[in-house]
């Protein structure tokens, strides 16, 4: 297998993605040009609604990062952000965006036009460390732009209070008040209740997506995880929720008619982790031995639903939801949704993506190894690597300890391999 | 004339574990805490006694079956003691979220060390009426908790614990006007056992030995220290052997940007209008570390800690892999060249320093600056 590689798609919604990804971000610098304020904002908050609502821009530089591993400009963005005096232990997204930024961001080499400059910038006070980091950095290099200072409570979701409702709903109006003063534009309720209900149209769509995958075989593997684009950055439109309507559609037929994603599904795997946004291929290697990945952690970041008749408090529940999925989540909650997952989706083996690239998500992940086993008697491997720097990531060893991996899983369920 | 002896402090640090055992043994409570933005006050207050975990220097084994080898090293080697038993005095971890490494490590702790009380309190980023309304409503859950394990916290009892510790902060801000004056009898590493002591002792004792200290310091000689002055900022510091290489080679440390140092004291005390009020105004107004603050804000407090202690240059003192250090440190060096103020950087590892290659990197840098 080669170190960089790209992921086999096979659901015909693939093709479909790879112009919604396109013509995301010709929107993004279409917006630039016509005078629509552009914000830069960290992912799965809940300010995106609040853009569409008021036909802003919302920009995801944490986003434009896996475009970065996908197109290969990686290695380029490190180079810079290394010249800068930034540590190589940091994450890859900071490392990744910092080189960005400091780089030719526009350059017609860049693909899709690159990311048109923050007009505002949304900074977080909350979520994990790099995260917040990314952001001062980028206050420092477009010193024009208008900086909100968010602040959210970084607890878990099971120990969620009013009192952390009340503080983050209060948070959600003086963004709001902050956007109207600095564009001009007003929030119309009417249309945030119609964006947020849009999102949760989406929240369910997913779920419902998700749930096909119970189905053995499954009708699609984390390869074709980028359906999560939309998820990321057009929560709360129209095209989101066809767009998933349409997977939905396809999923289901595959699943209900038996098509699964390799002619015989032997085991079933679960992924722990970011992937390797430079290698989705990798999601792949597991099929020469009839293993696919039916189920992820991450996934579990959108589900939730949201309340339109009370469209702020829905946005600010969506915020203290789902960003602690990668930040101060507790051990016992994720341990939990692992499980679970495992259980729904019938799990043979689970791989614990040992990311050196993200803290937050690795820490905590021995003691889900650990309940697995003892809990399911579901074994697992670890391997480690880095969701953004190739160079943390050793083929040689992935595919040894995969390889064995797979073998003891084979020969557990009595199968040959 | 007398003369100045940091070896109560020192024995008390290394008598430490033997006394809390007993004080647990004996029924008192004892809460563990990670970082410096913890509300001590409101733990002692409750009749209970925090302390600050310290992971000291060593090797990591047995944490290494619970925690990747890509966090900082003062957490891995706490983990690494705590699962030799060697904090079965505490009751549980109560911490203020800073770094995401702590926030893992409490739910790690808690899976595994156990305890009756685990709790991580969101403190806000930002300071103004409503945070702090939201500030008020997490110390009234936390104080809830220690009640519900037998603690009890009044006006009193809480106005009472800020006095004592607002009286500890007193005497070692004291110590560091002294030393950045060039007129503390102590070297940086006694200065280091001198505040190690406080995060594992009573405040009353400590309170009490400080009083002594600061009178002995008052009548002592003094020596008129030498060396080129610099100041030491970055994360924690567990081995002070870096402050005596540093020493060492010619240098003298005239202040620092730790938080087991100057970070943990300033400003001693806050005001408000009852005691949680004050509680909360020094722990919003109190000397940041980059965890809670952009490095555009503190650069300007760093480079005031320079000018008025007068140091020539800044040693950066990470932990290895220490986010919210390390991605700040390009911009903050940046803004130290514009003020002319020169740095180095070294990072510690699990074992402390490698200290044939620092004297040397050190030597190099007083060098420089005495040119
Ligand atoms: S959650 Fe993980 S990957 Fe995302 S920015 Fe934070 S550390 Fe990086
Ligand atoms: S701030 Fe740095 S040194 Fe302190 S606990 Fe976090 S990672 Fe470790």
């Amino acid at each position: 297998m080669e170190k960089t590689r790209k992921s086999k798609k096979r659901l015909k919604a693939a093709k479909e993605l790879n112009r919604l990804v396109v013509d995301y971000y010709l929107e993004c610098n279409e917006a630039k040009a016509v005078g629509r304020p552009v914000g830069w904002m960290p992912p799965m908050n809940g300010a995106i609604e609040i853009f569409y609502a008021m036909d802003l821009q919302p920009v995801f530089p944490e986003n434009w990062s896996p475009v970065c591993a996908a197109f290969g400009l990686t290695p380029q963005n490190f180079e810079i952000t290394d010249g800068l005096g930034y540590s190589r232990d940091l994450c890859g997204y900071l490392r990744n965006i910092t080189g960005y930024v400091h780089g030719e961001m526009n350059d017609e080499r860049i693909p899709l036009g690159g990311l048109p400059e923050p007009d505002i910038l949304l900074s977080p006070g909350g979520g994990c460390i790099p995260v917040m980091k990314i952001f001062h950095i980028l206050e420092r290099r477009f010193p024009e732009a208008k900086v909100f200072y968010a602040d959210l409570p970084q607890v878990a979701m099971e120990k969620i209070q009013r009192h952390h409702i009340d503080y983050a709903v209060s948070e959600m109006h003086r963004l709001i008040e902050f956007l109207t003063e600095v564009t001009g534009r007003e929030l119309d309720y009417d249309r945030l209740k119609e964006v947020v209900k849009l999102s949760d149209q989406a929240c369910a769509l997913w779920d419902e997506i998700m749930s096909y995958r119970r189905f053995v075989p499954a009708p699609f593997s984390a390869a074709e995880i980028g359906i999560m684009f939309v998820m990321v950055t057009r929560q709360g439109t129209q095209e989101a929720v066809d767009f998933l309507t349409a997977v939905r559609d396809e999923v289901q037929e595959k699943a209900e008619s038996g098509t699964g994603v390799i002619e015989e599904e032997k085991i079933r795997l679960f992924w722990d982790n970011i992937p390797l946004w430079y290698n989705m291929g990798l999601f792949n290697y597991f099929e020469k031995m009839g293993g696919v990945v039916v189920a992820e952690t991450y996934s579990a970041a959108w589900s939730l639903r949201l309340d339109p008749q009370n469209p702020v408090e829905a946005l600010a529940m969506k915020s203290l939801i789902s960003y602690p999925l990668v930040s101060c989540v507790s051990v016992e909650k994720r341990k939990e949704m692992v499980l679970k997952a495992c259980r729904e989706y019938s799990i043979d083996g689970a791989i614990l993506h040992r990311n050196k690239s993200c803290v937050p998500i690795t820490l905590g992940q021995m003691d889900i190894k650990k309940a697995l086993e003892v809990e399911l008697g579901v074994p697992s491997v670890i391997i480690d690597a880095d969701h953004m720097d190739d160079q943390n990531f050793s083929v040689a060893q992935f595919e040894t300890r995969v390889d064995a991996f797979m073998e003891m899983l084979l020969e557990k369920k009595g199968h040959e391999w | 004339m007398s003369s100045v002896s940091v070896e109560p402090f020192v024995s008390a640090l290394n008598e430490s574990e033997y006394h809390l055992r007993e004080m647990a043994r004996e029924g008192k409570k004892i809460i563990g805490y990670f970082c410096t933005y913890t509300p001590v006050e409101l733990i002692h207050a409750a009749g209970f006694l925090p302390v600050r975990v310290m992971g000291g220097v060593g090797e990591v084994n047995d944490a290494y079956s619970l925690a990747p080898n890509f966090i900082c090293p003062p957490l891995l080697l706490s983990l690494e003691k705590a699962l030799k038993g060697e904090y079965e005095y505490l009751s549980g971890i109560v911490q203020g979220y800073t770094c995401d490494v702590v926030c893992g490590m409490v739910n790690i702790w808690e899976e595994n060390i156990g305890g009756e009380i685990y709790h991580t309190i969101p403190l806000p980023y930002n300071d103004n009426p409503a945070s702090r309304e939201f500030f008020r409503s997490c110390i009234s859950e936390l104080s809830h908790k220690m009640e519900s394990i037998g603690g009890t916290i009044t006006e009193d009892s809480l106005t009472e614990s800020l006095d004592l510790y607002a009286g500890i902060r007193k005497i070692v801000l004291g110590l560091y006007d002294k030393l950045s004056a060039g007129l503390l009898p102590l070297s940086a590493a006694d200065l280091f056992h001198v505040i190690r002591a406080g995060f594992v002792m009573s405040p009353e004792a400590y309170f009490d030995m400080l009083k002594l200290l600061q009178n002995e310091v008052e009548n002592a000689e003094i020596p008129g220290r030498r060396g080129i002055p610099v100041l030491v900022s970055g994360s924690l510091v567990e081995d002070p052997r870096a402050f005596t290489i540093l020493e060492e080679v010619g240098g003298r440390v005239v202040s620092d940007d730790l938080c087991t140092g100057f970070r943990n004291f300033y400003p001693p005390d806050g005001e408000g209008d009852d005691a949680v009020g004050r509680l909360i105004d020094r722990y919003m107004k109190r000397f940041p570390c980059p965890s809670r603050i952009r490095a555009k804000e503190r650069a300007p407090l760093l480079i005031e800690l320079v000018k008025h202690s007068g140091a020539k240059g800044v040693l950066f003192l990470f932990e290895k892999f220490c986010t919210p250090h390390l991605a700040d440190y390009p911009i903050l060096r940046q803004e130290l060249i514009k003020e002319n103020i020169p740095g180095i950087v070294v990072e510690t590892e699990e074992t402390g320093i490698m200290e044939g290659q620092l004297r040397t990197r050190l030597q190099g840098f007083i060098e420089m600056l005495e040119s």
